[in-house]
C-alpha cells in the first residue's frame, strides 16, 4: 500500500515524533508507515484520515496486487 | 530521502510507555534478585529437607510481578510494535526449542551436559535479543 502520509506530516512542519504523539503510536511505528513497510489497521488509518481532514483513500493508494485476490 | 522532521528521538508518548514498563519491570527484576539471592544462601537446595522444593520455586513469585509488567506494557504499545514484538519472541521461542530437542538428542546419545536447563534459557534469551534486534532494524 502506497501513501502519503510523509508529504501531508512535512507540510504541517511535523516531525515522526510529534505525528505519533498524536496518533498514540510509537515514532518507529510512524517510520514504517511511510517507508511502506507497515499498512495500518483499519482505527489507526481512520485516526490518520480524521487528523488530516482527508479520506482514507486520498492518503493510501492500493498497489496493483493489493487489489486481486 | 531525510531532513530535520525525520529525527530519530523516540516521542513522548514513546518515553512515557518506556518509563512506565521501566517503573514495573525494574521492581520485579530486583525482587527477583533478591528471592534468587535468599533461595541460594538458604535454600539449601543440595540438602535432603522437604522444604528445599518450597525454595526451589520461591522465585517464580517474582518472576510473575516480570511478566505481569511485560503483558502490561503489549497492552499499552500499538499494533506494529506488537508485530515486532511477536516475531522477536518467535525468533526466541524457535531457537529455545531446537536447542531443547538438541540436548534431548544428545542425552539420548549418551551426553550429559550438566545446567542443561539454563543452556536452553540462555539459548532463548539469545534468541530473542537477536531477533528483536534484527526485526527492529529492517
Amino acid at each position: 500500500m502506497k501513501n502519503n502520509l510523509r508529504a501531508l506530516r512535512e507540510d504541517r512542519g511535523w516531525t515522526q515524533g510529534a505525528l505519533a504523539d498524536q496518533l498514540g503510536v510509537s515514532r518507529q511505528t510512524v517510520n514504517a508507515l511511510e517507508t511502506g513497510r507497515y499498512d495500518p489497521a483499519l482505527p489507526l488509518a481512520f485516526r490518520i484520515a480524521r487528523l488530516f481532514a482527508q479520506p482514507i483513500e486520498s492518503i493510501f493508494t492500493p498497489e496493483d496486487s493489493n487489489l486481486h485476490p | 530521502m531525510t531532513n530535520k522532521l525525520d529525527s530519530s528521538d523516540r516521542s513522548e508518548g514513546d518515553r512515557a510507555r518506556s518509563r512506565a514498563y521501566q517503573l514495573e519491570f525494574w521492581p520485579g527484576i530486583l525482587a527477583y534478585a533478591v528471592v534468587l539471592t535468599g533461595v541460594l544462601l538458604w535454600g539449601d537446595l543440595e540438602g535432603d529437607s522437604p522444604l528445599r522444593f518450597l525454595w526451589a520455586v520461591l522465585p517464580v513469585i517474582p518472576a510473575l510481578w516480570i511478566v505481569r509488567a511485560v503483558l502490561r506494557h503489549v497492552g499499552r504499545i500499538d499494533d506494529y510494535q506488537r508485530v515486532l514484538l511477536l516475531q522477536a519472541l518467535g525468533g526466541g521461542f524457535a531457537v529455545a526449542m531446537i536447542a531443547s530437542v538438541t540436548m534431548a538428542f544428545l542425552e539420548i546419545a549418551g551426553l550429559t551436559v550438566p545446567g542443561v536447563g539454563w543452556i536452553i534459557y540462555s539459548a532463548g534469551m539469545l534468541g530473542w535479543i537477536i531477533t528483536g534486534a534484527v526485526v527492529g532494524r529492517q
